[in-house]
């Protein structure tokens, strides 16, 4: 069955958003990503106009994450504190990102900035995702290198002031490390067009060390924030928000995000991270390629990334 | 001068005021667009309402035509302006945008169909005139940034292969059937119109060609237009924006809890 999009001004046949939505809140629950980083290209591989697709994204993650953060909430997953000083940072940031975006398209190179962040910022995080939770999985002690960094990081993260305990994460920090890295996050996310959860996910594992499963709920209710700005200012400025495309996309996600919750507690927080890294780096891989084969088509149309 | 020379020259003059004249009148029932007695364009519909469950529709053409002429028929856009990303090659190794290429004068949609290939049936003036075939089209826009002719013509080409993939460019020759009928010939053909193909008017032209010339042209307009909810949310996303914004978060909003509470009374997790 067909469905007609007017603001995408396309037709789609239903099956197809319901089915992307439904994938990509599987994972959402899983994992606590908001999926834009799967979604948007899987939009416009079938015919979406790409702001339409990044707008309408954000739009439908604001359900899946509403879906995935309640299911969370329940189950004692959600640390409000550190979101909130997560969001204070990567609303700061986003906006420092969105003023960098201009000054790179005024000197003409933002594609190319755009793009390689994508590859670098993806590949890093999907490998060393990987390799980590493989290594935490064979239960090995490896002494190398990251280890001692990442502690010569605490050890600085420790001697910042203003330090709190966030109870429902266990962990004790500074409120200045959510708030810089939240911005950094912001600033990334910014520039890269995407949520940014696939990068919320290894800060909050690798540098503030919160539990996986606290790290999944907490992600969701920063996105859930994030995604509502951004489906506001899309639709007030780039009136590029298709309302029947979102709807499609949420009749999937909202159970997807449900079910991955569900999923999620059967599985262990290593196994977590080693699917989440391997899916991180089979979509590094496809962007590779999509920068280095020749393209079929020489002209594309105008907007997003 | 005989008084007789006299009536001579004024007869010749008013012979040839009056040949002048009717060329005149024939040239202007060739050239106003008004179908003649021996040419006739009917399309199966002048309105195609975009509605909710809308995926696109079919536009057949027919009418009467003279047996001793070709057939050419055109449907396109108003000329208007088109943005493009191009992409190409940076630092010897990457594919992406490297710039914007802006054409003006040019149809977002264009469907020629003819009985035979239309270079071999009119001449170039003619079809130059007319904006018949991607040649003569390439010729009437205006593109920039282009160096040359050369740089033209590849990124035209480019744009033609672009519209194409997205079913809004086609021309194509042996596609129009011909029947008999009370002594005249109709013709007919059928037009898959593209759901991308989006709203405003269209032009459906059918030019009867002989020796090499335009001789009679008939049109009809085909106007694509939103009805219903499509038209309601698509001028809300425009004219509303806030409010629409605000809708679609509530929606989603819902859509989350609503989800939720369903799962924890069905599936009773904890």
């Amino acid at each position: 069955m067909y469905l007609y999009l007017p603001v995408a001004l396309t037709s789609i046949n239903v099956f197809i958003p319901v089915g992307l939505g439904l994938a990509v809140g599987l994972l959402s629950g899983l994992f606590g990503v908001g999926g834009g980083f799967l979604m948007t290209p899987l939009l416009i591989m079938f015919g979406i106009p790409s702001t339409v697709a990044a707008a309408t994204d954000s739009n439908q993650i604001v359900a899946a994450s509403t879906s995935g953060t309640y299911a969370h909430w329940k189950i004692g997953n959600v640390d409000f504190k550190m979101g909130l000083y997560l969001l204070l940072g990567g609303f700061a940031g986003g906006l420092a990102g969105v003023q960098g975006i201009k000054i790179l398209k005024a000197m003409g190179n933002a594609d190319f900035v755009i793009k390689i962040t994508y590859v670098l910022m993806l590949g890093i995080v999907g490998t060393y995702m990987f390799i980590e939770s493989l290594q935490s999985m064979k239960k090995k002690k490896v002494e190398d290198a990251k280890p001692a960094k990442e502690s010569a990081l605490a050890k600085l993260l420790k001697a910042l002031p203003m330090q709190t305990r966030f109870e429902k994460s266990g962990v004790t920090h500074s409120i200045l490390v959510p708030v810089i890295f939240g911005g950094f996050v912001g600033i990334l996310a910014a520039v890269m067009g995407v949520g940014g959860g696939f990068l919320m996910v290894p800060v909050m594992v690798y540098i503030l060390r919160m539990p996986m499963h606290v790290v999944v709920g907490t992600s969701l209710f920063q996105i859930l924030f994030n995604c509502i700005e951004v489906t506001f200012l899309q639709a007030y400025t780039n009136h590029s928000v298709d309302f029947i495309l979102a709807v499609l996309l949420l009749l999937g996600s909202t159970i997807g995000a449900q079910v991955g919750t569900v999923f999620g507690r059967k599985l262990k927080a290593d196994q977590l991270k080693v699917i989440l890294a391997g899916i991180v780096l089979l979509v590094t891989v496809k962007i590779v390629f999509d920068l280095t084969l020749s393209p079929s088509l020489m002209l594309g149309l105008g907007g997003g990334h | 001068m005989k008084t007789g020379e006299k009536v001579k020259v004024r007869s010749e003059k008013s012979g040839s005021l009056l040949l002048i004249t009717l060329f005149i009148l024939l040239g202007l029932s060739i050239y106003t667009g008004q179908a003649s007695a021996d040419l006739t364009a009917i399309a199966n519909h002048d309105r195609i309402k975009i509605d909710f469950f809308y995926h696109g529709s079919n536009v057949s053409v027919r009418g009467i035509s003279d047996p001793d002429t070709e057939l050419i028929i055109k449907i396109s856009s108003p000329d208007g302006h088109q943005e493009l990303r191009q992409k190409g090659k940076v630092g010897g190794l990457l594919w992406m945008n490297v710039g914007t290429l802006n054409i003006e004068k040019v149809p977002s949609l264009y469907f020629l169909a003819s009985t035979k290939k239309i270079d071999e049936i009119l001449s170039k003036e003619a079809m130059a005139k007319d904006l018949l075939g991607y040649e003569a089209v390439e010729k009437h826009v205006e593109m920039t940034p282009v160096k040359d002719e050369n740089e033209k013509t590849k990124w035209f080409n480019e744009f033609v292969k672009f519209k194409e993939n997205s079913k809004l460019y086609s021309v194509a020759s042996g596609n129009i059937t011909f029947t008999r009928e009370n002594g005249k010939q109709n013709y007919y053909t059928l037009f898959e119109w593209p759901y991308q193909a989006a709203p405003g008017n269209y032009i459906v032209t059918v030019y009867a060609v002989k020796d090499n010339r335009i001789v009679e042209k008939a049109e009809q307009k085909v106007q694509v237009e939103q009805a219903g909810i499509v038209k309601k949310l698509a001028g809300m996303a425009k004219n509303n924006a806030s409010v629409y914004g605000l809708l679609s978060i509530l929606a989603a909003l819902g859509a989350g809890f609503g989800v939720g509470l369903i799962f924890r009374k069905g599936g009773g997790a904890h």
